[in-house]
């Protein structure tokens, strides 16, 4: 594949070490970093006052075992890589974050947080699980509002209406000009790799607006010129594949790696280090912006929310708009939420798109990459 | 001269190669254990057999591929080719090997519809009744047999098979029946596979195979549990290799 990286900075291939840049350059110029761990973190709250959220690590194997001295080893990798980067002292950007966001997103992470609240303020959001509940946007505004104050006191800032309803226009700028770039990937062949998504979107989600929109103009005009000489990703006729459920990073990729292995093509990774992040629109002018990032952000549909229609409604636009041959769902092990939802995922793709479906259930090791070529090469077999 | 089409399914404990003609009909089946060096026990296998086309399935396909540039099939296709072949109107496949099995429905038309597969570990596997059967004392061949005997069962509830075998051990330590307990990891077996295949494949006759469908106490078993047929073919052993041989021949592989 002899395809000039899109974003052609030196990075290519190594979002995390872009993204590590672009914190160092923040933190340079006075700006304060805050540790995140999930999609529900507020990033326009966080913007508004001129602070800088930060994804912590939470992708790699390598800590597993440093974490298994505490947690048990039954438990989502995610969780024991979060808390072994965390006592094993080796992630940057948990090392430059003054204070760290956490949700109660799932029990796991909820009791992991407990561990690690000493070592850092450490602010846990009451993310409410009933979404559709009039309560749980009343709820969650609160917990917004909250946060705010959690965040005025510790950095000593302070974030008024009007700057918050601009960080939530300049967010809504940049999550539009993301869709777009998206699109690349929904053409047949794809001419964007998911390899670029992430060089593009880990880098989207903490900058603002403002500075993303020049770089993201620049990709989309490559991206047409891609289209224009005909430069595209996979082999004719490759399997398009849309890859949904748990997060995706760093050794997790592997499952997008069997899949390109296997002669596919991964045209729309859903999921909140995917596409997810960058969906949905924050009302505008409402005259009460911590409403409408609530509303947004309630909007997510993670499996930790009951019931979770919302992911069946936005798999179906992203069906329609991608034109996956099949769905993998993506299960991180001992990851309930997913694991049980999975089920209702899989009659859906089955039975009201007709695509073959396959649930994967894995964690950060090697040792099974022989084992999922042998699922995905199957589940090929039978588009 | 007609021509012929070999499948070789190179599996975790054993090697199959089958041989058809040109009509599907099988000429030469032959079988050695996968030992630590699968490419050379291949080689071995095929030595002297005659073929125009191979193609390969199993765990080790991908090694086979790169040495002997075959093209291959996964084990899911191979298993569901191969049981077509036995039972021409099979729509439900359970596939127990080595070291995983495998629940398949199959489309009226023969293409595979849904899969489910458990290969992380041991359980209800080939492996796990190996490891009981040797720690009952028994021979893995007449394994099925003895349970069968067996006027009740003593009910095994570890589902890995380290803490199984711990679990059989101080049965046996406490008088236990043999027989019964033999009975009761056969009914431990089942009641995994059988969740899988009312999972993934919930209707029809099951056609059973891979090497433990040769087990009796766990058709048997099944057929009870699950309230439909059971059905095996005595080279059941050989399914993935003649899907995979058929599949060659019918030229629909890769």
């Amino acid at each position: 594949m002899n395809i000039s990286p899109l974003m052609d900075d030196g990075y290519a291939g190594e979002p995390a070490k872009r993204v590590l840049n672009y914190m160092q350059g923040r933190k340079q110029k006075g700006d304060p970093i805050v540790g995140i761990y999930c999609g529900y973190a507020p990033i326009e709250l966080i913007q508004a006052m001129g602070l800088v959220p930060a994804v912590l690590c939470a992708f790699s194997k390598v800590p597993i075992p440093a974490a298994e001295t505490v947690l048990p080893a039954n438990l989502c990798p995610l969780i024991k890589s979060s808390y072994g980067f965390i006592i094993e002292g080796t992630c940057p950007f948990y090392a430059m974050s003054q204070a760290v966001i956490a949700e109660t997103t799932c029990d796991g992470k909820k009791k992991m947080f407990e561990l690690i609240a000493d070592i850092k303020p450490t602010h846990v959001m009451d993310l409410p699980q009933v979404p559709d509940d009039r309560e749980a946007r009343r709820n969650w505004k609160r917990m917004i509002l909250k946060l705010q104050g959690f965040l005025e006191r510790t950095f000593d800032r302070e974030a008024d209406e009007k700057r918050i309803e601009a960080a939530l226009k300049s967010s809504n700028r940049k999550n539009a000009l993301m869709r777009k770039l998206f699109d690349y990937a929904a053409l047949i062949p794809p001419v964007l790799h998911w390899k670029e998504m992430y060089d593009v979107g880990f880098l989207a989600l903490p900058a603002t607006g403002e500075e993303m929109a020049p770089i993201l103009e620049v990709l989309l005009e490559k991206l047409e010129q891609r289209v224009r000489e005909g430069t595209h990703f996979g082999k004719p006729g490759a399997p398009r594949v849309l890859v949904s459920g748990c997060p995706v990073g760093g050794d997790a990729t592997k499952i997008f790696k069997v899949i390109e292995e296997a002669g596919g093509v991964v045209v729309a990774p859903d999921a909140c280090t995917g596409m997810k992040a960058f969906a949905g629109v924050f009302e505008e002018d409402s005259g009460d912006p911590i409403a409408a990032i609530a509303d947004r952000y309630l909007d997510i549909p993670c499996a930790c929310m009951t019931p979770n229609n919302r992911r069946l409604t936005d798999l179906t636009a992203m069906i329609d708009r991608f034109k996956p041959d099949a769905v993998v769902d993506f299960v991180l092990q001992a990851c309930h939420g997913y694991s049980v939802e999975s089920y209702k995922i899989g009659r859906h793709v089955q039975e009201t798109h007709g695509l073959p479906f396959l649930k994967v259930e894995t964690d950060y090791a090697d040792g099974d990459t022989g084992q999922l070529r042998t699922r995905i090469e199957a589940l090929f077999e039978s588009i | 001269m007609e021509r012929r089409f070999a499948g070789i399914d190179i599996g975790s404990r054993t090697i199959e190669l089958v041989v058809v003609d040109g009509k599907g009909r099988v000429v030469k089946s032959l079988k050695a254990d996968t030992g630590f060096d699968p490419m050379a026990e291949a080689r071995r296998l095929m030595d002297g057999v005659g073929y125009d086309g191979i193609m390969a399935t199993g765990y080790g396909r991908n090694l086979f591929e790169i040495a002997f540039e075959a093209p291959t099939v996964t084990e899911i296709k191979a298993h569901a080719r191969g049981a077509r072949a036995f039972f021409a109107q099979a729509t439900s496949v359970l596939d127990i090997g080595g070291q995983d099995s495998k629940a398949i429905a199959l489309f009226a038309n023969g293409k595979v519809k849904k899969f489910e597969m458990n290969d992380r570990c041991a359980a209800g596997t080939g492996k796990f009744l190996e490891i009981m059967a040797r720690t009952l004392g028994f021979d893995i061949e007449a394994f099925g047999d003895e349970a069968l005997r067996a006027e009740k069962e003593t009910a095994i509830s570890s589902m890995c098979t380290v803490f199984a075998e711990s679990e059989v051990t101080s049965l046996i330590a406490k008088g236990q029946d043999r027989r019964e307990i033999a009975l009761g990891v056969h009914a431990s077996v089942m009641r995994r596979v059988a969740a899988m295949l009312q999972r993934a494949a919930p209707e029809g006759d099951v056609v059973f195979t891979g090497g433990v469908a040769n087990n009796g106490c766990l058709r048997s078993l099944l057929a009870q549990k699950l309230g439909r047929k059971v059905r095996h073919s005595p080279q059941a052993q050989f399914a993935g290799a003649l899907g995979a041989a058929l599949i060659a021949m019918e030229g629909k592989g890769r």
